[in-house]
């Protein structure tokens, strides 16, 4: 065989090998997000949003409590977690920039970014819940904050990066201090790659299931007590579905439709903002 | 012409982090309402020196100034000198444009706040001024509120140049500043190169030695971070008294 000949071979082998895999990968995305799709559309309704749930067992009701629920915890959570991630990138690319501590804390944000979800909650179980004595809405909001502080922490670090520094020196030779120039000039520069971030990190908490079980719990009425037990929709999902009754699985369905949706416009808008920006 | 000194240059030597030696006792004078060229091969110190005339280096760290740059008879390199006050004196334009990610008119006005005017009515009739001053007014009169970003390189580079003069700075730094640009927009800036230097004073880097020639009143030749030669430009260009200042213009290396 000529050597041209076994070049092509080894290509059509390469190429068909990552289609397979390519194509494996594709037919379990669209097969989960099917049957998500297939079942929740069923369940869905406008007493899910408008209704509380009904009592073990009772047909009917909703999931309005874990919906209110889960937009505070998540709202909370990017209250405290993008002001704490986007100051903590300028430091480690403005102020610190070159410097050893700002190479020993990216390393640690990456490790932050890795580490399994669950200890986080069991992490703030100790800290925000076993003192108070009870579960709490705050403790879920800070463990889906100290999920989100490392992502928003790197993006931000690696977006303002990717600043030119020309153009910082251009606005320190007009005579702005540096406060000034990070504030009016560097984030401008940055802002859609940081907004990006900041959206793909909120998408990433809210579907996190495993700090909230520890800290924030779950709650079978409607509350907007954030120092008590509030529900979630992630929670409510895990208690349903591994419930008795077929309208709780239902509902279920329902709701992962419903968080799904919203992960995936959160993903969405982040693509749309990067496409709008570099076009 | 008048003869008065702006900015003297006493024994200054620079180091960057690492000790490099970039500038060797370097001593010369820069006139009032004059161009003065800095010219040399890459890696010379040219534009090491110009950006010691507005502490630029102190971004960052591990730099070291010795000798004395007086400017107006102070040291600017004295500890305490406000670097924010001496930079909005001495303005600077760099080889690649820099207009900030915002509109025009808020790119001119950007230095104007920093100073602290606020009245948008001040601000219009400053940012007119200094458009028309950087020969950019007419093209984008109507178009104050587009991105900055919309317009051509050597649009851009006036527009960085009417930033800068918005602020009235008595003395503008221009390191390499049409190097990045058209023959056309080259010919205006240094058109305009001339005409701003009825009020304020220049100092140039440039690769180009027609350009030197072309705008300059007194040059200085840099090799290897010792000056080689200063002196008016007709004299660089005709009747150099070093040997190298003489290779280098007739173009023999470099």
């Amino acid at each position: 065989m000529t050597r041209e000949k076994v070049r092509k071979i080894e290509g059509i082998i390469a190429l068909s090998l990552s289609t397979l895999a390519a194509l494996f990968g594709l037919f379990w995305l669209v097969f989960i997000l099917g049957d998500v799709l297939l079942h929740g559309m069923k369940a869905l309704s406008p007493s899910l949003f408008t209704s509380d749930p009904a009592p073990a067992g009772v047909e009917g009701g909703g999931l309005r409590n874990a919906f209110v629920g889960q937009l505070m915890i998540t709202a909370c959570a990017t209250l405290i977690g993008v002001p704490v991630g986007v100051l903590g990138g300028t430091f480690l690319a403005e102020y610190a920039r070159g410097r050893q501590i700002a190479r020993i804390i990216s390393v640690l944000a990456d490790i932050m970014v890795s580490v399994p979800s669950i200890v986080i909650g069991t992490f703030i179980y100790a800290v925000l819940v076993k003192p108070f004595g009870h579960f709490n809405g705050w403790a879920g909001a800070v463990a889906l904050a100290i999920i989100m502080i490392p992502v928003v922490l790197r993006t931000t670090e690696n977006m303002l990066s990717l600043v030119p520094w020309t153009l910082r020196e251009a606005a320190f030779a007009l005579g702005a201090p540096y406060y000034k120039v990070i504030m009016q000039v560097v984030y401008r520069g940055a802002a859609t790659g940081i907004l990006t971030g900041i959206l793909l990190s909120i998408a990433r908490v809210a579907g996190e299931t495993a700090p909230l079980l520890f800290t924030s719990f779950n709650n079978s009425f409607f509350s907007l007590n954030m120092k008590q037990p509030i529900s979630s929709l992630t929670v409510t999902i895990f208690q349903y579905a591994m419930g008795p009754y077929d309208n709780w699985h239902a509902q279920a369905w329902a709701a992962s439709f419903v968080i799904t949706v919203f992960i995936l416009a959160l993903t969405i808008a982040g693509r749309l903002i990067i496409k709008w920006r570099y076009k | 012409m008048p003869e008065t000194v702006e900015i003297e240059v006493k024994g200054l030597n620079f180091h960057y982090a690492g000790d490099i030696h970039a500038l060797k006792n370097i001593n010369l004078s820069v006139h009032r309402n004059a161009v003065t060229a800095l010219i040399g091969p890459s890696g010379c110190g040219k534009t090491t020196l110009l950006r010691c005339f507005n502490r630029m280096h102190d971004l960052y760290p591990k730099h070291r100034y010795e000798g004395e740059i007086l400017f107006q008879g102070t040291n600017i390199l004295a500890n305490g000198t406000d670097l924010i006050n001496l930079r909005s004196r001495i303005g600077m334009v760099f080889q690649k444009p820099t207009p900030f990610p915002m509109t025009i008119f808020d790119n001119i006005s950007y230095g104007l706040k920093l100073t602290g005017i606020r009245k948008r009515a001040d601000l219009s009739e400053k940012v007119e001024s200094a458009l028309r001053h950087a020969a950019l007014w007419d093209e984008v009169k109507d178009k104050l509120n587009a991105s900055a970003y919309d317009l051509s390189g050597g649009q851009q580079q006036r527009l960085v140049i009417a930033r800068a003069l918005a602020v009235n700075p008595e003395v503008l730094l221009f390191d390499e500043p049409t190097s990045a640009l058209d023959p056309i927009s080259t010919s205006k800036i240094e058109e305009l190169a001339g005409v701003l230097k009825k009020e304020i004073t220049i100092v140039i880097v440039t690769h180009n030695m027609q350009q030197a020639a072309r705008i300059s009143d007194w040059t200085g030749f840099l090799m290897l971070g010792e000056l080689i030669e200063f002196d008016r430009t007709e004299k660089i260009f005709t009747a150099p008294s070093e040997k190298l200042t003489e290779d280098y213009v007739t173009g023999r290396f470099g």
